[in-house]
């Protein structure tokens, strides 16, 4: 697990501004203790996928994604691969113990768990792409639930479709939260020819408005991806 | 066929997978197989058939996920589904046997998730009836991976329906589940709970789960299951493959036969040919009986503490006879105290943490389960369940995840008969104090006698000796000195006798008497040496844990001393406590966030000026200067909090010093925050309350996923005149909303702040919100306006 550090730093708002050496020195045990004690665990499965009146259908499965934004995303891909990640909730416990001992470190721990989990999906990514290779197909980016139009409901399905509890421990409570919280589902398109992205302007995004990473100046992992 | 007559005595085969079968007759995936119930009959009665063809002599409904919560979206009942699983099974296995199959819920319990206990256990209740209802001869639950949710749907068959039940959970190859829980916790806080089999299915392969269940075969004092996959799964080209043929599966399966466990069956990737083969060479053997020793154990959910082979310390911390502090925190619900107790104690050195909340104005029995709740979310060490009110102890020995201690139990007739149905339905250890209706006797011979007759009826409950730690009881060296002696020799006494663990309120001899802490230390080293195995001490006392880390090497426990050497090696260099740079001004140590001379600094300033001063002069200019350069970014967020903890460090500092005095609080206001029910994002809200506190404020935080009935209630009987609330997701806003109409219906005069990551001010008029707050910071410009 590469846990790059000036993505934690982005992560904790710096904005490639210096930090003091307290900060500096904790980053770096934070970067530590995750790797020791960080569970992750991934399962993915790649289905050969039929799209028709602006749905996509996952062969062989009940599952049929409904999203424009998704659609787009996979306007060229003839599967995908639905993919489950985890650190698991060691890393949330430890998350917890801190925010009552020492909040700062908490803080910290969170940014460092978050940019462990990217780094994961990441590598798992790079599987993916050696399999589609093997078809003569590329990947497109990650895309997850919340991005778009895409909504967070689809979270219990690919958890189910990947029957991801049972095998990595991955759940997602009533209102779509996934636990343990650092975790990512996402969905890859593989693709006969490289896709030009049409979301990777913010302006065309349907949560332009209210997004939560343009507040603190930043942008979600699709559109970062996508720079 | 009655397995419980066979059960340990031949082996018993269960069936194999229906997943995997459900996927080769060409189901499609993605739907809830229980629908198939209802929808391919057929298919199910047909896989069913053929285990029995196979030799299973119990086959399992196809019932894993039907539970409440899975099904909501299907257009059947929980009773629909399980009752018509349990007919096909039926109707094929002839006179073999029906196991009613309970898998997770597939919700993450709280702390972890949002499910609450009890809502989890009312789920498995639901399931349980119907499954015997339906006719099923058995219940069996797997497939666990939370032991707090196997203890959910353990307790709901015990107490719903009379059938056999059986549990496994699932490993990963680091030998815990996915929660955490080691093999030994399982098998302690299962057989505790009553179940009549135990063992280990799915996620592994024989080969990887055998070195896993040879640990629960040394301990194990109930039948040993295994249900391996058919090996450890593997994903090739984007898709699971499990890779043993029924020969290295059954082959494995012998040996761990050979080794002890007594029912078979096969989980993801087996099939029909698995078991037969299984059985096939398995033929003419028997199971070996489990001959394991009780041993005296109390667990957390991932930690097990053996009490008997060294000393173990008891934590007496949290309790709050003689303690302000922990009075006044328990009187305003504050969490965070009594939690920083617990973690400093379990640093400190305690093996085990005495819960003990008995205030006469606080509502004990729902207390005493919420703190209980908290400490264990953060704490992974067993805890004591200390209280004199049967119906607390029931309460908190419930919700408590693992096996716990209780205390107490003594020779009181009454007092038996209502601790001991307790103790043994939950599997707890308890203390039994040496005293009866006639009070403690004086002779430690008499107090021998008490402690026969406890662990006798305790017997005749089915309570095994090995769950009791007998305390003799001390008494104050100051009021009945002749009588110190008599508890050192009662303590030799019943543990040479009758063979059972001891514990010791130890601090109580020295009541009275000035230098307390010296008393205490010899009294302890006393103890020990006539036998006791787990004394209640303040593990903060640093002569306390020198004495047990000494007794530990002069009574042969630690080998070599290799403990001591490590604790005591490099003491010389610790000596002095850390001098302060005398030139460093408070205000220096809030900007560079230092807590620990922050607190060392207020003591020294408290000499020489009033709080208010201290304050004024110091914590508010630095605050202001931290806040500034945060604006101007020439600092970030982690450092804005690291010194608004400073500064909480020294307010701490100055509160206790005004508590001490007697006078009242320097509250600028109470404010109340909470995180929406459903949200558990609580980063957020925890630095909006650690910069309210350094302005000043009081703050009552309900902590996260916070009931909007909750809310309303502790608005109301707080007086509360500024509400926060946060919340991170689009889809728990709408929570925040109702929590606000509640508020509001309810006609409580309260100012609402919200915030949170999805918000805006457009957004926060919309659900009924007084203000808006963007961030931290400005949550303290709403806080001083309203207070104004």
């Amino acid at each position: 697990m590469y846990i790059d550090k000036k993505e934690v730093l982005r992560y904790l708002g710096y904005h490639s501004k210096k930090i003091d050496t307290i900060t500096n020195e904790i980053i770096d045990t934070c970067i530590e203790e995750i790797k020791e004690i960080a569970n992750f665990n991934y399962v993915y499965r790649i289905f050969p996928i039929e799209k028709k009146d602006k749905k996509i259908f996952l062969e062989g499965t009940s599952l049929i994604f409904e999203s424009k934004n998704l659609y787009a995303h996979l306007l060229n891909s003839k599967k995908c691969a639905l993919l489950a990640v985890t650190l698991g909730n060691i890393v949330d416990q430890k998350i917890r113990y801190y925010s009552k001992i020492n909040l700062s470190k908490s803080l910290i721990f969170d940014a460092v768990a978050t940019t462990a989990i990217e780094s994961i999906c990441d590598e798992i990514e790079e599987n993916i792409k050696i399999i589609a290779k093997k078809y003569g197909l590329h990947i497109t980016n990650r895309y997850s639930p919340g991005y778009g139009d895409f909504p967070l409901s689809y979270q219990p399905k690919i958890i189910h479709l990947l029957d991801a509890q049972k095998k990595i421990g991955l759940t997602a409570t009533p209102d779509f939260i996934l636990i343990p919280r650092k975790s990512v589902t996402a969905i890859i398109g593989l693709e006969d020819k490289p896709s030009i992205n049409k979301l990777s302007s913010c302006a065309k995004c349907s949560q332009n408005r209210t997004c939560i990473y343009k507040k603190d100046g930043d942008t979600c992992e699709y559109k970062k991806n996508n720079r | 066929m009655n397995i419980k007559k066979i059960i340990g005595k031949e082996f018993i085969f269960f069936d194999g997978a229906m997943g995997t079968m459900l996927q080769q007759a060409g189901l499609p995936i993605g739907e809830l197989p229980e629908s198939f119930n209802i929808s391919y009959p057929e298919v199910i009665y047909d896989i069913h058939k053929k285990y029995i063809d196979a030799g299973a002599d119990v086959i399992t409904t196809n019932t894993f996920g039907a539970n409440e919560y899975k099904l909501k979206d299907l257009p059947y009942s929980v009773e629909q589904i399980i009752s018509k699983a349990v007919s096909i099974a039926r109707d094929a296995a002839g006179n073999k046997l029906v196991a009613l199959d309970i898998g997770p819920i597939g919700q993450l319990m709280e702390p972890i998730g949002t499910l609450k206990f009890d809502e989890a256990y009312e789920i498995f209740k639901r399931q349980i009836k119907a499954g015997e209802t339906a006719g099923a001869d058995l219940i069996l639950i797997e497939t666990i991976s939370d032991l707090y949710e196997a203890k959910a749907a353990i307790l709901a068959a015990k107490e719903n329906c009379s059938l056999p039940v059986f549990c496994t959970m699932t490993f990963q190859q680091n030998g815990r589940t996915l929660t955490g829980t080691d093999p030994t916790t399982m098998v302690h806080v299962l057989e505790g709970l009553g179940i009549d089999a135990l063992g280990i299915n799915c996620s592994l392969g024989p080969k990887e789960i055998k070195p896993i269940i040879e640990k629960i075969l040394k301990i194990s004092t109930v039948p040993v299951i295994v249900q391996p996959n058919a090996g450890l799964p593997k994903l090739k080209e984007g898709k699971t493959v499990f890779d043993l043929t029924p020969e290295v599966f059954s082959e494995e399966i012998k040996n761990m036969a050979q080794m002890g466990i007594s029912i078979i069956g096969g989980c993801c990737g087996t099939n029909p040919d698995f078991i037969k083969k299984a059985k096939k060479y398995l033929e003419g053997l028997y199971p070996i009986k489990l001959n394991n020793k009780k041993l005296t154990t109390v667990c957390s959910s991932t930690k097990t503490i053996v009490i008997g082979n060294d000393i173990k310390i008891i934590g007496e911390r949290i309790n709050p006879t003689g303690k302000k502090k922990l009075k006044e925190a328990l009187r305003n619900n504050n969490l965070d105290y009594i939690l920083s107790e617990a973690i400093k104690q379990k640093e400190a050195g305690a093996d085990i943490l005495d819960v003990n909340i008995g205030l006469p104005e606080i509502n004990e029995k729902e207390m005493m389960p919420k703190i209980i709740k908290e400490i264990q979310g953060i704490v992974d060490i067993p805890l004591q369940i200390d209280s004199t009110n049967t119906d607390t102890i029931e309460a908190a020995v419930r919700v408590f995840n693992g096996k716990p201690l209780i205390n107490s139990v003594n020779g009181k007739t009454e007092s038996m008969k209502s601790i001991f149905p307790i103790v043994k339905k939950y599997g707890a250890c308890v203390i039994g104090l040496t005293l009866d209706e006639n009070g403690i006797p004086k002779k430690a011979e008499e107090r021998a006698a008490i402690a026969e007759k406890i662990i006798n009826t305790a017997s005749s409950y089915g309570i095994p000796k090995e769950n009791i730690l007998i305390d003799c009881l001390v008494l104050t060296a100051s009021a009945q000195q002749e009588e110190v002696m008599e508890t050192l020799k009662a303590i030799k006494l019943v543990k040479d006798r009758f063979d059972v663990k001891t514990t010791l309120g130890v601090s109580n001899v020295s009541f009275g008497l000035p230098q307390r802490k010296i008393i205490n230390r010899t009294f302890l080293a006393m103890a020990l040496s006539f036998g006791l195995d787990a004394p209640i001490i303040d593990p903060l006392l640093e002569s306390n844990l020198e004495t047990i880390h000494t007794f530990n090497v002069l009574a042969n426990h630690d080998k070599d001393a290799q403990n001591f050497i490590n604790i005591y090696r490099n003491d010389s260099k610790k000596e002095e406590p850390k001098k302060l740079e005398a030139k460093k001004n408070l205000k220096q140590i809030i900007i560079d966030g230092i807590k620990d001379e922050a607190a060392q600094k207020t003591k020294e300033l408290l000499n020489s000026i009033t709080p208010l001063e201290i304050v004024n002069n110091y914590l508010v200019p630095a605050l202001d200067l931290v806040g500034n350069k945060y604006e101007k970014e020439e600092i970030f967020l982690p450092q804005l909090i690291r010194s608004a903890e400073t500064v909480k460090a020294s307010f701490e500092v100055i509160k206790e010093h005004l508590l001490k005095e007697g006078k009242s609080n320097i509250s600028k206001g109470k404010i109340l925050l909470a995180t929406v029910k459903g949200d558990i994002h609580d980063i957020g809200k925890n630095i909006v309350k650690v910069l309210l506190e350094n302005y000043g404020f009081d703050v009552l935080d309900l902590g996260k996923d916070v009931p909007i009935e909750e809310v309303v209630e502790q608005t109301k009987a707080h007086d509360i005149k500024l509400v926060g609330l946060s919340a991170l997701m689009t889809t728990t806003v709408k929570n925040m909303e109702q929590t606000i109409k509640a508020i509001r219906e309810n006609h409580i005069h309260c100012y609402i702040m919200v915030g949170g990551a999805v918000l805006n001010q457009e957004y926060a008029d919309m659900i009924g919100a007084d203000f808006y707050a963007k961030d931290a910071r400005e949550s303290v410009t709403i806080a001083q306006k309203v207070f104004q």
